[in-house]
């Protein structure tokens, strides 16, 4: 009885291990190379993007009175960069110029928020996924010039572009790195000379066009 | 399963109520939301404007305007705030629209061609020579060798007379639109899914939908109206927006998904998102066994490629399981194989449409309509809702929109498609008898066969069947498919061409005839928007010189070549009177029409309008009064009052990427210009933004072809060519393999490169598919 049982056993265990081995036989001699599932891509357009980065805030900013000053006008916004579209200067001194970035500067510039200090509130950095600021904000640690030069200031986009009676303002200005609107036009902090009355509705480029737009010379075409 | 409907039940209750809290909430704290009063504020000059309501001239979303008239000429534009359309807002187009009728080169005066060149001729003797040149053509080759092409940005009287002129008064069929270049394929597929034609639902659905599915539509350019009250309730109420596209564009950006298909694939992916449907059980069961049948109809149906190409469809009852062992051949992986949408994708689209606590809206236009199998995917698209039960409630449908403001007033309603009348088609002998009672012609005048759809009817010019055609509202050398073909063809001395527009165009260039015509604020008339509205206007200024409104000129040559008695109509009341006799086609409570002094005091009313009130959703018996089976839904456009679902394969395009020609070439609309630019390009601030056409391209594509932003290229198919400049990461980004070009640039014709065919069914042309190659010029 007792040698039937141990012959079971070991049988029991042949038949094991040739059906372990022989899985594993077949298994190594399955193509190594499984097909991918297809995966959807999916891309960015720069461009157009920005419109709609800040419009989960639009609502927000919607509650804000278009009149109401937040701490920066018009004039001040200019004063801080030499022409439309140039990087500010940073016009308050900076804790530390090792940091930078989300360590940094976007703690309060990403998403702005006031500040008792200056009793203003904080402009919003409408390229937050750049972060390396200080390559192009700088501080301005003097008032003087090294020699005087003879440019005098640049012309600033004008206000209320319109072509026709009440028809909405185009765009005067490029907006290469600030595609996102509502980051200069709309929130506490923007000048209210430019913030919009209508920042809920985010599709901004639906009403308001680029007028200023870059163009390839095509020839002149004649039909 | 009772605990199951009460939970569902009670949460959608919970739902509805915190949506209605959160928009009081929302209106009391934003009063930003409301349009139209800053609107008024940001009017400068003060008290000496005339504010004037009419619809908007370009788009078929149909945006209510107000004109600001000021000593006889319009000084200024905006959004009509009494529109529930919207609601005071409207689109960089629509608030500039009416510059451009001070364009220095506006047509004036009649002009003939007289030994090669045109002559200034006054109005009366223009329609004097094209009256004559009519009947003579009729009298030598027979009444089908002359034809009229109108268009879906016609007025309801323009379409109408057209109509009577050509089908009741001549006899010939001869008479197609531009519509069949964009709506064709939403009448063919409302028709086969649902017997009766235009939406179920209405945009005030957007004000419900949990989730918008925009399948092919870049609705933040093309329909930018309704995209940013989607945006809206997208921020308000957190509704999300899945764009599923061949090319990511502003709408990609806006969306909370988007989704990449290979070109013609959304027929597999549509088939696939019900089979997911079906193998998860998310079928409404009742639903479909009260309120559905299924049919398959033939299949490999050709492409329409060759001149007279001739098609039938023979629809076949099939059963629910007969159906689902079509649909084995469309499972998520197979389908995601040579769509290129990811499984996960697929099955995520279907669990939203599958999830009975969650609305959905499918918005699509000419994605869907411009397609070889355009029927198809329409029906595909409604099985899906169908199957789902999702159709015809507050929130919960699919919605075909328009491109063309009175596409489906006119075009649509009036019927200017060959086969059509203004109540049915010209095949069936009540609808005949029923025109030939109210237009008093004899029943015998009315054609019942029909003749040329616009890609034969164009066809024809190049063969020398037509010998006089007359377009009217549109710039077919812009804009049909393949001009490459056509434009030779209307040069030809074999056919007689009439061009009535405001503008010169290339259509105008080819003229012997060209009448100036009137634009739309220089005329009253009506228009038909996407969601069954119908707005009225009354003449705001005066048109310049000789020129005439659209109607008018068909009055006067109909008379002139003696049909006198059909026209009786009055120069200053004619757009009045004109409305009032075509009602009587659509009287009853499924298609009744309102009447004209409750159009010209109110900002648009939807039909069915009856005993006073619009109807918002046909076919379900709550708002529909013309549901009678004492069903909760009654699709009574089908005699049995049942709606279709179609079994409908993936079949391949006419024309695919090849070695040779190893691109696909899709074309479309930028938002600054309206269709072929002849009116957008002559305003300043729109023709600033967007100065020409390009050629869109993968970024990988134009580093592999050495290619850089503002580069000219040069786009060739089998066809012919066409060279603009490259852009690369600007308005959009096709997918690798795919270029795209908007077509409204008369300097750079992109539809002397496409293909011109067509969906064997509705007849419409697919400008979005066709096989290129692309060079460095």
């Amino acid at each position: 009885m007792k040698r039937i049982f141990l012959i079971g056993i070991f049988a029991l265990l042949a038949i094991t291990f040739i059906i372990i081995w022989s899985k594993s036989y077949y298994a190594e001699k399955e193509e190594a190379l499984v097909e991918r599932p297809y995966e959807t891509e999916n891309y960015l357009i720069p461009a157009e993007m920005g419109v709609f980065e800040r419009a989960g805030f639009a609502n927000a900013y919607a509650t804000i009175d278009e009149n109401y000053i937040g701490g920066r006008s018009l004039d001040t916004y200019y004063n801080n960069r030499a022409f439309h579209g140039a990087p500010p200067s940073i016009p308050h001194p900076v804790v530390n110029d090792l940091k930078m970035g989300d360590r940094s500067c976007l703690k309060c510039h990403q998403n702005g928020g006031f500040v008792a200090k200056y009793n203003a509130y904080t402009p919003v950095v409408p390229h937050p996924e750049k972060v390396n600021c200080r390559q192009c904000h700088v501080t301005q640690n003097t008032t003087g010039l090294f020699k005087e030069i003879t440019a005098s200031a640049f012309p600033k986009p004008s206000i209320g572009n319109v072509a026709f009676v009440g028809s909405p303002p185009i765009i005067p200005h490029q907006i290469q790195m600030h595609e996102n609107c509502l980051a200069c036009h709309a929130g506490p902090a923007a000048p209210n000379e430019i913030r919009v009355s209508h920042p809920e509705r985010s599709n901004c480029r639906q009403c308001h066009v680029l007028n200023i737009k870059e163009t390839v010379d095509i020839g002149e075409y004649i039909r | 399963m009772n605990m199951e409907q009460k939970n569902v039940n009670r949460r959608s209750f919970i739902k509805k109520m915190a949506a209605a809290a959160a928009m009081t909430a929302a209106a009391a704290m934003f009063p930003g939301i409301i349009f139209a009063s800053e609107q008024e504020e940001n009017i400068p000059i003060g008290g000496s404007l005339d504010w004037k309501k009419g619809p908007c001239r370009f788009c078929g979303v149909g945006c209510g305007i107000l004109v600001g008239v000021e000593n006889g000429k319009a000084v200024a534009v905006k959004g009509d705030p009494n529109s529930a359309v919207n609601k005071g807002l409207l689109c960089v187009k629509g608030y500039h629209q009416a510059i451009c009728i001070q364009s220095k080169d506006r047509l004036t005066h009649a002009l003939v061609k007289k030994n090669g060149n045109y002559v200034k001729t006054p109005i009366d003797e223009a329609l004097d020579i094209v009256a004559k040149k009519m009947k003579e053509t009729i009298e030598k080759h027979g009444k089908d060798s002359v034809a009229m092409y109108t268009s879906g940005q016609s007025t309801i009287p323009e379409g109408y007379v057209a109509s009577k002129l050509m089908k009741g008064a001549i006899g010939t069929n001869n008479l197609d639109c531009n519509a069949r270049l964009c709506m064709a394929s939403a009448v063919t597929g409302f028709l086969t899914s649902f017997g009766a034609d235009e939406p179920m639902g209405c945009y005030e659905d957007i004000d419900y939908a949990d989730y918008f599915i925009t399948w092919g539509n870049n609705m933040a350019e093309m329909h930018p109206v309704l995209f940013s009250r989607m945006l809206e309730q997208k921020n308000n109420r957190g509704a999300k927006i899945i764009d599923f596209a061949t090319r990511t564009t502003r709408s990609s950006m806006a969306s909370d998904k988007s989704i990449l298909f290979e070109p013609q694939t959304d027929l597999a992916v549509a088939n696939a998102i019900c089979y997911e449907i079906i193998n998860n059980g998310w079928v409404n069961k009742l639903f479909i066994e009260k309120h559905c049948n299924f049919s398959k109809g033939k299949t490999n149906i050709g492409y329409g490629l060759e001149d007279k190409f001739n098609f039938k469809d023979e629809p076949q009852k099939i059963d629910f399981e007969a159906f689902k062992e079509f649909l084995r051949d469309y499972t998520p992986e197979k389908v995601s194989k040579y769509s290129k949408v990811s499984v996960k994708d697929i099955k995520y689209l279907a669990a939203i449409y599958g999830n009975p606590n969650k609305k959905v809206v499918s918005y699509w236009c000419m994605g869907m309509n411009q397609h070889t199998r355009g029927t198809w995917i329409n029906n595909l698209v409604y099985n899906i809702h169908l199957l789902t039960g999702k159709i015809s409630q507050p929130g919960n449908g699919p919605f075909s929109l328009t491109g063309q403001p009175s596409a489906c007033g006119t075009a649509r309603e009036v019927g200017t498609f060959t086969h059509k009348l203004p109540h049915g088609v010209v095949m069936n002998e009540d609808d005949r008898k029923l025109a030939a009672k109210i237009w008093k012609v004899p029943y015998e005048n009315i054609s019942a066969k029909p003749t040329y759809h616009t890609t034969e009817m164009f066809r024809a010019v190049d063969r020398g069947d037509i010998k006089f055609i007359w377009t009217q509202v549109t710039n077919p050398l812009v804009s049909l498919p393949k001009t490459s073909r056509y434009r030779p063809a209307m040069e030809k001395d074999s056919c007689f061409v009439v061009v009535s527009d405001v503008f010169p165009t290339p259509t105008t260039d080819v003229a012997d005839v060209i009448l100036p015509a009137c634009w739309h604020i220089e005329k009253g008339g009506l228009f038909g928007n996407s969601e069954r509205r119908t707005q009225h206007w009354d003449k705001m200024v005066e048109g310049p010189g000789d020129s005439m409104p659209d109607a008018w000129m068909t009055i006067e040559v109909a008379r002139r070549m003696g049909y006198g008695k059909l026209f009786p109509y009055s120069k200053e009341n004619h757009v009045d009177e004109i409305y009032n006799e075509y009602r009587q086609f659509h009287e009853g409570a499924k298609h009744g029409m309102a009447p004209l002094e409750v159009l010209k005091k109110e900002s648009g009313v939807m039909w069915p309008y009856v005993k006073g009130k619009s109807t918002q959703w046909r076919f379900n018996a709550k708002y529909d009064p013309a549901c009678d089976n004492g069903e909760d839904f009654h699709f009574y456009g089908k005699p049995d009052g049942k709606a279709v679902i179609w079994e409908r394969p993936y079949e391949p395009a006419a024309e695919s990427p090849d070695q040779e020609y190893p691109f696909w070439l899709n074309t479309g609309r930028v938002i600054e210009h309206w269709h072929t630019g002849s009116m957008t390009r002559r305003i300043p601030v729109l023709h600033k933004a967007m100065p020409h056409s390009y050629v869109e391209l993968h970024p990988e594509d134009a580093d592999k072809y050495g290619i850089v932003n503002g580069q000219k290229v040069r786009v060739t198919s089998r066809r012919g060519s066409c060279t603009l400049p490259a852009s690369i990461n600007e308005r959009g980004l096709p997918t690798r393999g795919q270029v795209f070009v908007p077509f409204f640039d008369e300097n750079m014709l992109i539809n002397d490169v496409t293909l011109d065919a067509f969906c064997p069914i509705s007849k419409e042309p697919d400008y979005k598919k066709c096989a290129v190659k692309i060079e460095r010029v």
